[in-house]
């Protein structure tokens, strides 16, 4: 089993390519759904002047649950809340991009070269981050709750939701390994 | 009439002076170490204090993580929310 690794003052992850193809998948699915597109922008979403035509008036609370859960609201006051997104969300939107992309990036050298390897001097700040929206994006999908371990050993083996809790209990523990090396 | 009015400008010198605060909610999917390692990230606490706030968000549902004006207050949830955690602001109900 792949996982990460302290070298010197730095960490390093050992994936084989099937590992390295469901990460990509996942990091790039939710940069889609974080709005990306499928052209790389050249501004910071903070930046003032990337809100000259996208206002901040059209910025509303997203419908999808993904997103709600990653972009939550910061005041249960409606109002508050959606003023304080208006001006907000570009931001916290742009940060997590920012972790996906880099996460991306190193996946892409070992995809592209089509075999496992080691990703070396990694950015543990970083990962820990999109590792962690990960999750969070895969759970609102699962429904995950405090019980969801028991569930997903009570699935059978040709259930199609298996290999999905699969995927998501296997990202909580290269979460949880890298946290171990933090310590 | 009169005392109320008076209990009127005791509140609003109350409401006044209520600080800000931060409050993070539990949910099912961050791990507690987790929780624990953006605590210290985010606030400097110590790994007691931390482990401490994280078993509250746990057990209770909810912790308050920090106190302060509204806008240091926007900035926390902001960074808690940079880290996936789910945190709202509101003003201290505590009189």
């Amino acid at each position: 089993m792949s996982s990460f690794e302290r070298v010197g003052d730095g960490y390093s992850l050992d994936l084989t390519l099937d590992e390295a193809l469901i990460l990509i998948n996942l990091v790039e699915q939710l940069l889609e759904l974080l709005g990306e597109g499928d052209f790389f922008h050249h501004y910071d979403s903070s930046d003032p002047l990337a809100q000259l035509l996208t206002m901040p008036s059209e910025i509303v609370m997203p419908d999808d649950p993904v997103l709600l859960r990653l972009l939550p609201n910061a005041y249960t006051d409606p109002e508050a809340a959606s003023d304080f997104r208006r001006y907000t969300e570009p931001q916290l939107r742009g940060s997590k991009q920012k972790n996906l992309r880099l996460v991306r990036e190193e996946l892409t050298i070992l995809v592209d070269e089509n075999h496992g390897g080691v990703i070396e001097e990694l950015d543990s700040g970083v990962w820990l981050k999109a590792l962690n929206d990960l999750r969070i994006a895969l759970s609102v999908r699962l429904e995950i709750s405090e019980n969801s371990f028991e569930k997903f050993e009570l699935l059978g083996e040709d259930d199609p939701q298996k290999p999905i809790y699969a995927v998501y209990f296997w990202l909580g523990w290269l979460q949880e390994n890298l946290l171990g090396l933090l310590q | 009439m009169t005392e109320t009015l008076i209990k009127d400008e005791v509140s609003i010198h109350e409401l006044l002076d209520r600080p800000w605060i931060t409050i993070v909610w539990d949910d099912p999917v961050n791990l507690m170490t987790y929780v624990t390692h953006v605590f210290i990230e985010l606030f400097g606490f110590s790994k007691e204090r931390a482990h401490e706030l994280m078993m509250q968000v746990h057990n209770e549902g909810r912790a308050v993580v920090s106190t302060g004006t509204r806008e240091e207050m926007e900035r926390d949830v902001q960074r808690l929310h940079e880290h996936g955690l789910w945190a709202t602001l509101q003003r201290d109900d505590k009189i």
